[in-house]
């Protein structure tokens, strides 16, 4: 117990003190997954939408897959990722295989679902009368389009947030797809696994902390968002 | 009557299997008010719609200035001078201001004459004071007049009203009314749907009522 103690003392000092080495994978972490929903993000309100308002057979069926995929382990797209990227791969040309490009390409992945499932939700909640509004108005259909996200853009939000906690806390594909190279792709999840499976608890205790605070906030935020949404309905 | 502005014919629409609408024909005639009254699921917003191009029908045909073409090639470049108003109009999220202001910026106006026309067109409402206040804390009949300022400064030649008066304080009314006779002596065409005719004696040219999908005199 007093190990805990002391180890979390350890962290907190490593975090307050401004490390170099623990803040320099905080900031892997954050710029790998800031670019994989900054990505995704317009591409994935685009499919939901067309979701929405598309007149094309099999929307119930694809609204199904997206989100089944909601569930998808996250060391099967590292998997997946891996024998694409791998030496032998289609793509292994790119030479991507352990680099950050990777580790933003498999958190697009794992967060393109998200964002389609929890912006289709949130688009559907709109109200008809927006879009027709707007067309009838004068606005050609990609402004009436964005009308419609700004009149939902709290659910949206709400999902862009949520499809962020997801990616910025996923081990198997930085892991596997990143490689955990120090300065390069390790990040908060896979410095934790290292550090803790070398018996240097400290380290991973601060990470840990920073996920947690992390997690702590967008959680806030989602239900201070989620009371908007309400107020606005 | 002079020259119609605008015709529809052979309107046909149906929703999973029934027929709402069938061979209804539509003549829009500037300065003219036309009221179309029918049972509730009758099929009037269904044909305002239409109208507007926010739905699409099976079978349509659209003449003006002489020719007659189907309703799916020329509803895109018609649709600009027709406006469609819900029975609870939807105010967009921000000020009364930018509401009446959206559609301008889909027109030809620079940033100085917008500007002029939504002053112009906030004085002509009798919005000017809550301008600046957030347009879904309104009451519902100033709602309903920031969406009829919203769609006259756009100066379309048509204007369909869904039910513009329905749960409305006499009040209200009163001030709506003066709107839309306002609007028809500009040179509007105007269709509205109205369960309660004698809002609209003195407005209305002609009345129309729907029996089983087709509109009778
Ligand atoms: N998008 C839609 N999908 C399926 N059915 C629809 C749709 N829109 C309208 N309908 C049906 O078409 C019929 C006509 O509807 P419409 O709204 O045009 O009637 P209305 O005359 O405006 O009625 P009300 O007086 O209640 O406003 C109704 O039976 C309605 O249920
Ligand atoms: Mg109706």
């Amino acid at each position: 117990m007093s190990g805990l103690l002391i180890n979390t003392q350890q962290a907190l000092q490593l975090l307050l003190s401004g490390d170099p080495k623990l803040w320099s994978i905080v900031i892997i972490s954050f710029s790998v997954s800031l670019k994989a929903i900054v990505l995704t993000t317009p591409l994935a309100l685009l499919v939901a939408f067309a979701l929405n308002h598309g007149n094309f057979p099999g929307i119930r069926f694809i609204v199904a897959v997206f989100n089944s995929l909601l569930s998808v382990p996250t060391v099967v797209i590292g998997l997946f990722l891996y024998v694409l990227l791998s030496r032998q791969g289609p793509f292994g040309d790119l030479r991507l295989l352990f680099t950050q490009t990777a580790m933003v390409i498999g958190q697009m992945f794992l967060c393109f679902p998200i964002l389609v499932a929890l912006g289709y939700a949130a688009i559907q909640a709109a109200d008809q009368r927006v879009w027709e509004t707007a067309r009838t108005l004068g606005a050609p259909s990609w402004f009436s389009m964005l009308t419609v996200f700004y009149e939902v853009r709290f659910g949206l939000l709400a999902a862009v947030l949520t499809g962020f906690g997801r990616i910025i806390s996923e081990v198997g594909i930085s892991m596997m797809v990143g490689g955990n190279i120090m300065g390069y792709t390790r990040n908060i999840t896979t410095a934790i696994a290292l550090e803790t499976s070398k018996g240097e608890f400290a380290q991973g205790i601060a990470l840990g902390l920073v996920l947690l605070t992390l997690a702590f906030l967008l959680t806030v935020f989602l239900s201070y968002i989620q009371g908007k949404k309400e107020f606005a309905a | 009557m002079n020259e119609p502005l605008l015709v529809f014919r052979g309107i046909e629409k149906s929703f999973a299997g029934s027929q709402i609408l069938r061979n209804v024909d539509l003549l829009l005639y500037p300065g003219n008010c036309i009221l179309l009254s029918g049972k509730n699921g009758a099929g009037k917003s269904t044909l305002l719609k239409i109208i507007a191009g926010l739905e699409t029908p099976e079978q349509a045909e659209i003449e003006y200035s002489g020719e007659s073409h189907s309703w799916k090639t020329v509803i895109r470049s018609i649709r600009k001078n027709i406006i469609y108003l819900h029975q609870q109009p939807f105010l967009f999220s921000g000020t009364v201001l930018s509401n009446v202001a959206y559609g301008l910026r889909f027109t030809s106006l620079n940033r100085k004459q917008r500007r002029e026309s939504v002053i112009e067109a906030l004085e002509w409402a009798g919005l000017t004071d809550v301008a600046t206040q957030d347009a879904k804390t309104l009451s519902r009949g100033v709602q309903q007049r920031v969406a009829f300022t919203r769609a006259w400064i756009l100066k379309p030649k048509v204007l369909l009203l869904d039910e513009p008066m329905a749960n409305m304080d006499h009040e209200s009314r009163e001030q709506t009314s003066l709107l839309l006779r306002r609007m028809k002596s500009s040179g509007m065409s105007i269709v509205v749907t109205s369960h309660m005719q004698q809002y609209y004696d003195g407005l209305a040219d002609q009345h129309f009522h729907f029996k089983r999908g087709r509109l009778v005199p």
